[in-house]
């Protein structure tokens, strides 16, 4: 079983190590600093952090009905809010032009009334990286609500405490945990996130080119620089990873 | 999903051909060789997988497939991966790209290919030349740079003199010139400039086309060569005669492309 462990480790750690080995250090500060990798970087964490946020809050009340609510057709309102995982990015962002493009559904609408266009524009990048990941957010924060003890609650209840206070100091705080666990999926999968932007967003330096894009376009003209800007990527995910490794996996 | 996972395949199949060195090659065998894995531009898509059909038709039990992208990706997956058996590339640097870093033989142009604007049926910003392309608030879509149509593009552009406007209406750099007809197709963007081959029968409905005037039209031409350590050679050269001088010519016609210069 360690052996076998051991080469299924090795499977997913190889490919970021041969980055590392790969990575043309001498030209790294100059590959960083040429190919607008930090613009990149910025506007990642700005679409990936609202992403975050719209996910947690969009995402928690169809966690609470999921969890608590009794009524025919929640397996199917858990397929639908799940679908984007199992949903190829691409195609994710083609439903979503067909959705929300200038010619699509509802997005004509909101352009002919309202002059908004979120293809090529940062908020339709966030609209691509929310899309894939409130699933992930759903799923921890259900979940979590599943396994709370409701006698618990019954029992504070019982002692006489609102429903406010019963939320606020007993089912908050054991949840946190979970929130927090499904809320980092979701900012790691926003962060990632390629084939829904590129197709919905489009790919603009400043405003929807993020890290992941920058990656790929800069693969096209130096794949030295697209390596390390990769690797700027990595750095990242591990730095978040690392800081919250007590909340999310001891208890 | 494919392109995300072009990065960390080529990293890993790049790692794991180090790790082995002397990376064990297909066994498919040089004579008749019933395997052809043919690399080309995404613009040869249609063109291409036409003629594929025929050369299987007139060389039974021989199976032609095909990897169409970006000419620059495709270069680099060339070079790190050394699968393909034919590369055809819509510009000549990155067949030179090719032919320096992993080698090529029997190099040909082919085809040329003119650019065109694109706008939706509707023409929503009112585009009638190139030169309206740099009007205020038009939204253009290019192909990015280094992908040989978004070279070509800016290149007309500045022929035009229009470029530092136009550009200042770029809205997206796209991966390919496929990514960009279907943003135009879509009606998502104002107008687009590609190859006159990419409106293909399929998406001729739902886009219009405006001709450039050739003083300030760019002509790509695409080479076509075997590359080296290809498996199936002698299929690979039957394949490229084809396309060079055979059925593939007509093919070619069909779909919009220019004979080779001469």
């Amino acid at each position: 079983m360690v052996a076998l462990a051991a080469l299924g480790t090795a499977f997913v750690a190889l490919p970021v190590v041969a980055l590392l080995i790969r990575a043309p250090w001498a030209h790294a500060v100059a590959a960083l600093s040429g190919q607008g990798a930090w613009t990149a970087l910025r506007l990642s964490l700005q679409v990936s952090l609202a992403a975050t946020f719209l996910s947690v809050l969009l995402g928690s009340p169809i966690a609470w009905v999921l969890a608590r609510g009794r009524f025919r057709g929640r397996n199917v309102l858990r397929a639908v809010v799940i679908l984007p995982i199992v949903l190829p990015p691409v195609v994710g962002g083609i439903a979503l032009l067909a959705a929300l493009g200038r010619s699509g559904v509802v997005g004509r609408w909101l352009h002919d009334a309202l002059g908004i266009q979120l293809p090529f524009t940062t908020a339709g990048a966030v609209v691509a990286a929310t899309f894939v990941s409130i699933p992930l957010f759903v799923i921890a924060a259900e979940s979590g609500l599943r396994s709370l003890d409701p006698r618990l609650e019954d029992a504070a209840s019982a002692a006489g405490a609102s429903r406010r206070y019963v939320f606020r100091r007993i089912t908050l705080p054991m949840l946190a945990p979970q929130l927090l666990a499904g809320a980092v999926l979701a900012w790691a999968r926003a962060l990632g996130e390629f084939g829904a932007t590129i197709t919905f967003a489009g790919n603009l330096a400043g405003r929807t080119q993020t890290l992941p894009l920058a990656v790929y376009q800069t693969r096209q003209t130096d794949p030295g620089a697209a390596v390390v800007i990769s690797l700027l990527l990595v750095a990242l995910s591990l730095v978040v990873l690392a800081l919250l490794r007590d909340r999310l996996w001891t208890r | 999903m494919r392109r995300v996972l072009v990065v960390p395949i080529t990293i890993t199949i790049a790692a794991l051909c180090a790790a082995c060195s002397g990376s064990a090659a297909p066994a498919n065998g040089g004579d008749g060789a019933q395997e052809l894995t043919v690399f080309a531009a995404s613009s040869l898509t249609a063109a291409f997988t036409q003629i594929g059909k025929d050369f299987q038709t007139a060389h039974p039990g021989t199976t032609v497939t095909f990897n169409f992208g970006p000419s620059d990706g495709l270069a680099s997956q060339i070079e790190s991966e050394g699968t393909a058996d034919v590369f055809a590339s819509a510009s000549g640097t990155w067949m030179d790209d090719v032919a320096a870093k992993t080698g090529v033989s029997d190099r040909v142009d082919f085809a040329e290919n003119e650019l065109i604007v694109i706008t939706p049926n509707d023409n929503p910003a009112n585009i009638g030349s190139i030169g309206d392309l740099a009007n205020d608030g038009v939204a253009l879509v290019l192909a990015a740079p280094g992908v040989p149509v978004g070279d070509y593009a800016r290149q007309t552009l500045a022929n035009a003199g229009v470029v530092q406007r136009a550009e200042a209406n770029v809205v997206s750099n796209e991966e390919d010139d496929a990514s960009v007809v279907a943003k135009i197709a879509g009606g998502e963007a104002d107008a687009a400039i590609v190859y006159a081959s990419d409106v293909t029968q399929a998406v001729a409905a739902t886009v219009r086309s405006v001709t450039i005037p050739s003083a300030v039209n760019v002509v790509a031409i695409y080479p076509i060569a075997v590359v080296d350590g290809a498996a199936a050679t002698s299929t690979a050269r039957s394949f490229l005669r084809d396309v060079a001088q055979g059925p593939g010519q007509a093919t070619l016609r069909t779909f919009g492309f220019l004979p080779p210069p001469p």
